[in-house]
Parts: C-alpha cells; sequence; structure tokens
C-alpha cells in the first residue's frame, strides 16, 4: 500500500533498497537518459517494463557493474553508492548476486568448479574435484550432484540457471539481482521454473529484486512492482492489477 | 618462413630482367668498391653508345662470383682481387685470355672521425681502448683478405681475433665505422674519400702484394652453339671492357682514387 | 680449424638461444598489450594497433635500419644506454633478441588481442561480482578461455624469430658463436662457396621447424584433430 519512489528520511530507514539514480548514455538523437528513483521494504520487488527501458541497466548499477553519474544506492542497510559522499563500492565488496540473462557460467570449468568458484580467492580455480561442505550442500539441494562433473555446454537449461543460483547462494548474497530469468526459457519450463523461484526465494527469505517483461513474472514473484519506461519510473503497486496475490 | 640468400633471389631478378632479350642490356657484376667509379663509367659509356644499357650489381667479389656460378646471366665480372676471379677461371666462368687488370686500389685502415684513439701501426689496434674492428668476411670479401693477409704478415692475427667483426661487404665495413659502431675498419683508400667527414684515414696498411682489380667477359670462352643473341653480347661485353681500359674510362677510375693497373 | 659440424651446432645453439628469448618476451609483450587493446577504450586505440602491428609490414631491412639508428652507439637510446650504463647492444646476441623481438611481436600481440576480444565480457563481469579481483580474474577466467588463440600466435612468433636474417644482420652483424644464426650462417655459407657447410645448416633448420610445427599440432588438438574426427564419422 506504500507508494514507491519516497525519499521521504524516515521511509528510507526501513527500506530494504533506495534507489535514485542518474545516468546519461550515447549523443545526440541516440541519447538515453536514466533517471530511475525508487525504493522498497518488500523482500520481493520485480521491475517490469519493456525492451529498451533500462531496466538492465538499473540492475547493473545495484550490482556496481555499471556506474551512475549521480545518486545514491542503498541496500539493507549499507550505502553501496553515493556520489555526495564519493562512495563507490566496488562490485567485489557488495556482496550481491547478480544473475546474467545467459548465466554466464563459466565455460572452462565444471558444475562443481562454477558453484565453488567465489569461495575460493587463490589465483588458481579449485580442482575438479575439490569439494567442500558449501558446494556439496547446493549441489543437493538444486538436484546438481549427477552433474557435478558435466560442463556448461552439456547442460539443460535449467540445470544451467540452477547451477549460476547456486553459484550466487553459496556466498550468502545480501540480495539475488535477476535479469530476466526465463527470457531464454519456452512458456511450459516457465511456469515451473517460475514456480521454484518462488518457493526458493521464500525458503531461504534472501532479498530478491527481479526485471523481467513477462507480467506472469510480476505476479508470482513481486510484493512490489516497479514499472519501468524510457529511463523513469512511471508506475508502480502491490502484485500487477487484478492478480492480488503478495 | 626461411629466407633465402639474397643472390638467389637476386639471380631470378636477373634472369627475369633478361627475359626481354634486348640487344643491348649489359649486364655488369662489379664489386662493392667500385660501386661509384661504375655508375659513373656505366654513364658515359651510355652517353657515347646510345643504344647500349648497362645494368649494374654490385656486391663483395665472392657473393658475385656465386651468383654467376649458379647461374645468374652477368655479361660482365669485375673483381677486387686476383683470387676470386682465379677461382672463376677454374670453374671455367671465363677464360683467362680474357681477363685484364683494370686498377689498383689500396688498403686503409679508418676510425671514426671524432675518434682520439692513437693508431700509427698495425700494432696498435691490439690497445685496449679499442674493443671492435670491422673487416669484410674473408671467405667472400677481398677487403677482408687482404687485411686478413696483413693482419698474419703482422703477427697479429691471434691477437686481434674476438675484435674482429665480419661485414658482407667492404661498404658496410666503411658504414660501421662511420656510425661509430666499430673504432676501426679495414677498407679501400676508394672507400674512405667518400665519407671523408665521417671517418678519417689512420694509416695505409703495408701489404706484399699489390691490391689488382681485373675484369673479364662471362661465358664467351665457351659458346659452342654461339647464337646470334650470344655473339652480340659478346661482342657488347668486349665493347664495353675495352672502354674500362680506354683512356676515358681509365680517367673516370682516377677521379675515384683509383690507381693505374 | 675444425670440422664443418661445429660452426652447424654453434649457429644451431644461438638461433635457439636468441629465438627462444624473443618468444619469451614477445609473449609476455604481446599478451598484455593485446588485453590492453582489447578491454581499454582510449581515443588514439587504433593508431597505436597499427603502430605496433608495423613491423609485420615493413621490410626487415628497413626495421634493421631503424633499429641500427636507434641503438646504434650515436642513436638516441644507444648513445644513452652506452654512456649512463655501459650497454652496447649491437653486434651481441641481446641485440640480435630485440630484432626478432620486434618483428616478431605482432605475430603473438594481434592473436592475442582477438582472443581477448573473443571472451565474453560478462564472465569477467559475474567474476567481480562473485568477489575476485582484476589480476585474479585475468589468471582465472580470462587467459584460460585466450591461451589457445595466445599459443598459437607464440609459435609463429618463435618460427619467424628463427628465421629473422635482415633486420638481425644490421644490428647484430655475423660473429660466429655470438650472433651467427642458423639463416645468416646460411647465407654466409652460400656466399663463400660452402655449399655442404650450407646444405648441413639448411637440413638442420627444416628438422627444427617441422619439429615445432609437430609440437604446434600436438599442442592444439582442436585445430589439428577436426578433419581426423570427420573422417571417422
Amino acid at each position: 500500500m506504500d507508494d514507491a519512489s519516497s525519499t521521504d528520511a524516515s521511509a528510507t530507514d526501513a527500506a530494504l533498497i533506495d534507489v535514485d539514480i542518474r545516468k546519461t548514455l550515447g549523443s545526440g538523437k541516440r541519447q538515453f537518459r536514466l533517471a530511475v528513483a525508487f525504493s522498497s521494504r518488500c523482500q520481493r520487488i520485480v521491475i517490469i517494463g519493456p525492451s529498451g527501458g533500462g531496466k538492465s541497466l538499473t540492475l547493473k548499477a545495484i550490482a556496481g557493474l555499471m556506474t551512475p553519474e549521480q545518486g545514491r544506492i542503498q541496500l539493507a542497510g549499507t550505502t553501496l553508492f553515493d556520489t555526495r559522499s564519493s562512495i563507490d563500492l566496488a562490485p567485489q565488496a557488495r556482496r550481491v548476486a547478480f544473475l546474467f540473462q545467459d548465466y554466464a557460467l563459466f565455460p572452462h570449468l565444471n558444475v562443481r568448479q562454477n558453484i565453488g568458484f567465489g569461495l575460493s580467492r587463490h589465483w588458481l580455480n579449485p580442482g575438479a574435484d575439490s569439494g567442500c561442505p558449501e558446494v556439496d550442500y547446493w549441489l543437493d539441494a538444486f538436484n546438481l550432484a549427477p552433474v557435478a562433473h558435466q560442463f556448461p555446454h552439456q547442460l539443460s537449461g535449467g540445470q544451467r540457471q540452477r547451477t549460476a543460483l547456486a553459484r550466487a547462494l553459496v556466498l550468502q548474497p545480501r540480495a539475488l539481482l535477476l535479469d530476466e530469468p526465463f527470457a531464454a526459457v519456452d512458456p511450459l519450463l516457465r511456469i515451473r521454473m517460475r514456480t521454484e523461484l518462488d518457493e526458493l526465494q521464500r525458503r531461504l527469505s534472501v532479498p530478491m529484486i527481479v526485471i523481467t517483461h513477462d507480467p506472469l513474472d510480476a505476479e508470482v514473484l513481486g510484493d512490489q512492482v516497479f514499472y519501468l519506461q524510457d529511463g523513469v519510473i512511471t508506475d508502480s503497486g502491490e502484485g500487477w492489477p487484478g492478480a492480488g496475490r503478495g | 618462413m626461411k629466407r633465402h640468400p639474397c643472390h638467389y633471389l637476386l639471380a631470378i631478378l636477373l634472369s627475369l630482367a633478361a627475359l626481354p632479350g634486348l640487344a643491348g642490356d649489359l649486364v655488369v657484376s662489379a664489386a662493392a668498391s667500385l660501386t661509384n667509379a661504375f655508375k659513373d663509367i656505366a654513364e658515359h659509356y651510355e652517353a657515347k653508345h646510345p643504344d647500349a644499357k648497362v645494368l649494374l650489381n654490385f656486391a663483395a667479389s665472392g657473393t658475385l662470383l656465386q651468383q654467376i656460378a649458379k647461374g645468374a646471366p652477368v655479361d660482365v665480372f669485375a673483381s677486387a682481387d686476383q683470387e676470386t676471379m682465379d677461382m672463376a677461371e677454374a670453374q671455367g666462368l671465363v677464360a683467362n685470355a680474357q681477363r685484364r687488370d683494370f686498377a689498383r686500389n689500396a688498403l686503409v685502415l679508418v676510425v671514426p672521425a671524432d675518434s682520439a684513439i692513437e693508431i700509427a701501426a698495425l700494432g696498435d689496434l691490439a690497445q685496449g681502448a679499442v674493443r671492435r674492428v670491422a673487416i669484410g668476411n674473408p671467405a667472400s670479401v677481398p677487403a677482408g683478405r687482404y687485411a686478413g693477409r696483413a693482419l698474419e704478415q703482422a703477427g697479429l692475427a691471434t691477437a686481434l681475433q674476438g675484435k674482429l667483426i665480419n661485414t658482407q661487404n667492404v661498404r658496410q665495413a666503411l658504414d660501421y665505422v662511420a656510425r661509430g659502431e666499430v673504432e676501426a675498419g679495414f677498407v679501400y683508400a676508394t672507400d674512405a674519400r667518400l665519407m671523408a667527414d665521417k671517418v678519417k684515414v689512420a694509416l695505409e696498411v703495408p701489404l706484399d702484394i699489390a691490391i689488382s682489380y681485373p675484369i673479364a667477359a662471362i661465358g664467351i670462352s665457351s659458346s659452342e652453339n654461339a647464337s646470334s643473341e650470344k655473339a652480340a653480347s659478346a661482342a657488347e661485353a668486349t665493347r664495353f671492357i675495352d672502354f674500362v681500359l680506354s683512356p676515358e674510362g681509365q680517367a673516370v677510375l682516377d677521379n675515384h682514387g683509383f690507381a693505374r693497373p | 680449424m675444425s670440422a664443418a659440424m661445429d660452426p652447424v651446432w654453434t649457429a644451431l645453439a644461438l638461433s635457439l638461444k636468441v629465438a627462444g628469448w624473443a618468444t619469451a618476451i614477445t609473449l609476455v609483450l604481446g599478451t598484455a598489450v593485446g588485453y590492453m587493446l582489447a578491454r581499454w577504450r582510449f581515443p588514439l586505440r587504433d593508431l597505436l594497433d597499427s603502430l605496433l602491428t608495423l613491423p609485420i609490414v615493413l621490410p626487415p631491412t628497413v626495421l634493421g635500419y631503424y633499429l641500427l639508428v636507434m641503438l646504434g652507439r650515436r642513436g638516441w637510446l644507444g648513445a644513452w644506454l652506452h654512456d649512463n650504463l655501459g650497454i652496447n647492444l649491437i653486434f651481441t646476441w641481446q641485440g640480435a633478441v630485440i630484432a626478432a623481438s620486434v618483428v616478431a611481436f605482432p605475430l603473438v600481440f594481434k592473436p592475442a588481442r582477438a582472443a581477448f576480444e573473443a571472451v565474453d565480457g560478462q564472465l569477467e563481469q559475474a567474476a567481480q561480482v562473485l568477489g575476485l579481483s582484476g589480476a585474479k580474474i585475468f589468471f582465472r577466467v580470462t587467459l584460460p578461455l585466450a591461451w589457445r588463440g595466445i599459443l598459437a600466435g607464440m609459435l609463429l612468433a618463435f618460427a619467424r624469430a628463427l628465421g629473422e636474417f635482415g633486420a638481425t644482420l644490421m644490428i647484430a652483424g655475423s660473429i660466429p658463436g655470438h650472433t651467427q644464426t642458423l639463416s645468416i650462417a646460411v647465407y654466409e655459407a652460400v656466399q663463400a662457396g660452402q655449399d655442404d657447410v650450407a646444405n648441413r645448416l639448411v637440413l638442420i633448420t627444416s628438422v627444427v621447424c617441422v619439429t615445432v610445427l609437430l609440437a604446434a599440432g600436438r599442442l592444439m588438438p582442436g585445430q589439428v584433430a577436426n578433419r581426423r574426427d570427420g573422417d571417422r564419422g
């Protein structure tokens, strides 16, 4: 019931996420102005809108993969970015999980190595057989143990996404950022994966921000939904008109 | 990525050049030290015989011999020493009756123009300040052979062995001295005067033999089927050699610092 | 004076030493520069790329001349080296290494840049979000995915360095045991009419080159094996 895009100090104190960023890309006729401002106390946020509207940019800004020209990003009480105080945490330091549309699994590493990638801070990748409790836990949780030695190109779409999720979750991130998680998936599988993601998030209660152009995603996964078009938030609401879930 | 020795390529190119078979073309291979003098002579020759065209090819005498031996279509060969011409004769490339001596030269030791090192005799090359001495590769460069001979006679060959830098021809030795890459170099007197601003002569190298340049026509002796083309080439070659020996040719050589044969 | 075999083995050892050093140097420099030009955008990037590729296009003798002018005792770099560090590069095997490195550099740098550009930038971004710092990302993500292309370039560079002649002759001269590499030794043997020596040198060089090619085929089974797999159907 709360109105989004509130910059009121008392409201942002309790907010999970508070974003207010500006960036101009390109020049001349092909210029794109991003001016996104929203905040929310919900744990499950969906940003929906047409392609090219700036959703991906916004998500990348939160992860630290894109640097806005101006603004502020606060997540779960930590300031990730603030031009006024010259704060700009490196992506390495933000402890958020970012899931790319095509998962960005490391093609030269098997499933086990992919999942354990972030756990090892050495100069060399973990060995093909290296096991540790965290990796084993997620292999089991996502039913990936049978394919633990396979490489990304040998996996199905669903397995790839679970591997990417496991790789992110093993690091206990502050939040899960998902960039169009079901864009490359066929409709039938999409329903199942959406439900699984929904259940997973509830089970782990890790804050989640999903960007998508599919209204059904917003219905199932969003406690609060923001509509982003042409670089600005134009609407927001709880759930989606006509849905009523939350 | 193999690199073929330049003269194979040159032999091929010369063959291609000879294909059109222009009657007036005369291919002259001359020792590197004759570069400036023979360019001049060729100009005078062409002025005198407008139908003639002289194609000049300069390199170390040994290199030129190898080209001819491997089949390069050369009409006239001018070498910087008798030894190379002897080898040509031994291989049946020239007839003894055909070779004539046309010039003499002197071997000198040059140093960079701004060098402060005192060198009054060959023995001074042994001093520590002299680290490198440029000398033509004795295997193929007559100037290097002359220099090696002089050093051996002075008993310095072993002492200087570590300092000698072999060059591909006498002009390269001159260039290294001019650049200051070596402290001294063995070149001909005629070469030294070309770069009088960059090198100075330290001494004339004492030799027991004269540096005498022979010139000969190639292949005239072995023309069993003397086609009209070959006969024409032979006549042209002879005409050129006669010119080199004529007062006019000799005057050009004088101008460049060569002595009479 | 020992038999003709001596100069042959000396020349071979020297060629391998010079080519080895040149390959090592160009591998490190070529990879680093290839990575920089692949990942960083700056205004004169294309111009710099062209300049660095120039040694492939320029005749070796032209390169040799430039190096001689630069590194000679009166050259702007050579004079400084001589006056301040007592170093003289002309007529030394180190000079030969420099000549070989200059001509071989583009052969590593260009494939390296292409290989790095072929690595999906998203993978590096993913690694960043997973907590790894830049250098570690390079060694754990970028390089493992790019090394095949770099290796191909490295073998080309080795072959080129081994065969380097024109530039080497100019600045390193032809000093047996020090700078007389196989290519130069062949040249001089032929000039001097020593065909037997030349034959031995050419044979040795051919054996080395064929060995390198075979090794290349082993190391990059992908390129070579494709055809064989196709035959098996």
